[in-house]
């Protein structure tokens, strides 16, 4: 059994060698994504990321059963996730999403909450409960068409988790709301990871990326350039970053060879060094009277690594 | 099914009649019922067959405006906003969004049409003092015909935009009329293969007859129903092959 097949065993969502072509008038051909393989387990938080046009919402689209792949596999739990079985385990936010204007809130969530298989008499209480969560209440009444760009993403996220999906697709949940409105997104989602749900996450958003998600997919060209949790993707082979107070004179002679990338903020000075000189650089600053406050493996931003990813020539990365 | 089809009927049903084209409609709609009777001085004892042809026929004219601003457009822009994907994302089969969609405006169709056709007798009972229950059964027809444009323009607009849609619905509706001169200049061609919408047209046995009897109704329904069942198949077919 191949490495990729252990890895999709029982996951709540897996998608297989996922290809899409599209036929562009008169002959041409356009591959919006190749070979594309994504496994999610359960209770994760997973991140998709890429550029405009990279792939990522043909391939949410053909795990909605949206769009038909040209070839690839789709599942949520082990089910078909195009079928009408697969799908009622799925919650979805399109991209800004947008709703007939001409319905009220609660309307809009009757509606969905109807289609997605909500019993009768709990429909009136979730819808409550809900447009209270994302920051809706009080706007049942309201028409869809006198609502805001934020109000509409919020009302989106709602019908997403109306039936208490256990697989939650969000694409850029964030777009279009205030940091207040992006920070309350980040919570729901670990909000729903705690309870048990899985939430495959498409954004632009490096920082919420990076603030919730357990693993990433990066996307370019229509492939997967690489895939990982995100602090192995992070961190630099080989080197340490140290913190270290008590030091006016600036960095001791015996340290200053070993270190790199050094600043120093408010007393504190922050560097890197080399694992294997970790030792003697503790001893460094232990002999000129200052202390250590902090080892770790040196991490890079997710911005840094992303824009590095995206800039090879190839695309592809193991 | 039965719980997601009449949701998204619901839905059709509930932003159709919130669009100020139906409310036009009805209002122009009115105006020609109230102005009829003072239409030329019909000859003694015709006019009320007349008035009744008059409104029968500018029910179909509204009617069909209205089916067609209605449908046309319909799945294309749901499409193009995007706010199917709330719908085909969750657990609904393509199917059931187009003849939930259908459904919605066939009984937007019929609340409109029962709408003309009581302003029609209303103004029938005070010019005439005649209630005119015939015209009911005038508004049967031409909401069974309605209720086939309407159906044909949903399967065409579950692939098409809506500029082709109305093109081709007009089309339809002009060739299902014209039978009986393209057979008689084609006689090769198999009869049984040419769309009628002929045998819904029952205006003058209503405006001038006695109507028509209960069984030729039962045949208006089987064909109503054939047509719609074969239209919302192919619309269907041809949505669940769609990239949205």
């Amino acid at each position: 059994m191949s490495e990729n097949e252990q890895g999709t065993q029982g996951a709540a969502i897996s998608v297989t060698g996922a290809r899409k072509v599209y036929k562009v008038f008169p002959q041409t051909l356009r591959v919006a994504v190749d070979d594309v393989s994504i496994s999610v387990p359960q209770g994760a938080i997973h991140g998709l990321l890429g550029p405009n046009g990279a792939g990522k919402t043909t391939t949410l689209k053909m795990l909605l059963g949206l769009v038909r792949p040209t070839a690839g596999t789709f599942s949520v739990f082990g089910v078909d996730s195009r079928s009408r079985a697969g799908r009622a385990h799925l919650g979805f936010l399109p991209e800004q999403p947008y709703f007939p204007p001409q319905l009220s809130a609660a309307q809009a969530m009757r509606l969905y909450a109807r289609l997605s298989g909500v019993p009768e008499r709990e429909i009136a209480t979730r819808t409550g409960e809900l447009l209270e969560q994302v920051g809706l209440e009080g706007q049942q009444r309201t028409l869809l068409a006198a609502f805001s760009r934020g109000m509409l993403q919020r009302l989106g996220i709602a019908q997403a988790i109306l039936s208490r999906p256990s697989v939650v697709i969000l694409d850029e949940p964030a777009s279009g709301l205030d940091p207040l409105g992006q920070r309350d997104v980040r919570n729901l989602m670990l909000k729903l990871r705690d309870e048990g749900a899985t939430v495959l996450l498409s954004s632009h958003q490096l920082s919420e990326v990076e603030a919730v998600c357990d693993r990433v997919s990066i996307m370019s060209r229509g492939c997967v350039a690489a895939e990982g949790a995100i602090s192995d993707l992070l961190s630099v082979a080989g080197r340490t970053t140290m913190r270290a107070s008590g030091l006016p004179g600036g960095l001791p002679a015996a340290l200053a060879p070993l270190a790199a990338d050094a600043v120093s903020f408010d007393g504190v000075w922050i560097f890197s060094v080399d694992d294997g000189a970790v030792r003697r650089a503790v001893d460094a600053v232990d002999d000129a009277g200052g202390s250590v406050l902090h080892v770790e493996p040196k991490r890079e931003t997710l911005e840094d690594y992303f824009t590095r990813m995206l800039s090879r020539d190839d695309g592809k990365v193991a | 099914m039965l719980r997601r089809l009449t949701a998204i009927a619901g839905a059709v049903f509930l932003d159709a009649i919130k669009r100020k084209v139906v409310y036009a409609v009805l209002f122009f709609a009115v105006i020609l019922a109230f102005s009829a009777p003072s239409l030329p001085s019909y000859g003694a004892g015709v006019d009320v067959g007349v008035y009744r042809e008059v409104a029968l026929s500018l029910t179909f004219a509204a009617a069909l405006v209205l089916a067609l601003a209605l449908s046309a457009n319909r799945i294309p822009s749901e499409v193009e906003r995007r706010t199917v994907y709330n719908v085909i994302a969750k657990p609904v089969s393509r199917w059931e969004y187009v003849v939930g969609t259908w459904i919605g405006i066939a009984v937007v169709m019929a609340a409109v049409i029962a709408a003309f056709t009581a302003v029609d007798q209303l103004v029938g009972l005070v010019r005439y003092g005649d209630p005119m229950w015939r015209l009911w059964q005038g508004a049967l027809a031409i909401w069974l015909e309605t209720g086939v444009l309407t159906a044909f323009a949903v399967a065409v607009s579950a692939l098409s935009g809506a500029v082709v849609v109305t093109v081709a619905t007009l089309t339809f509706a002009f060739i299902g009329h014209a039978r009986q001169p393209v057979l008689a200049s084609a006689p090769g061609f198999p009869a049984w293969l040419y769309p009628s919408l002929d045998s819904f047209n029952i205006i003058n046995p209503v405006a001038h007859g006695a109507g028509v009897g209960v069984t030729y109704v039962a045949v208006m329904a089987l064909v109503f129903a054939g047509w719609v069942v074969a239209l919302l198949t192919l619309g269907s077919l041809g949505f669940a092959r769609r990239d949205l």
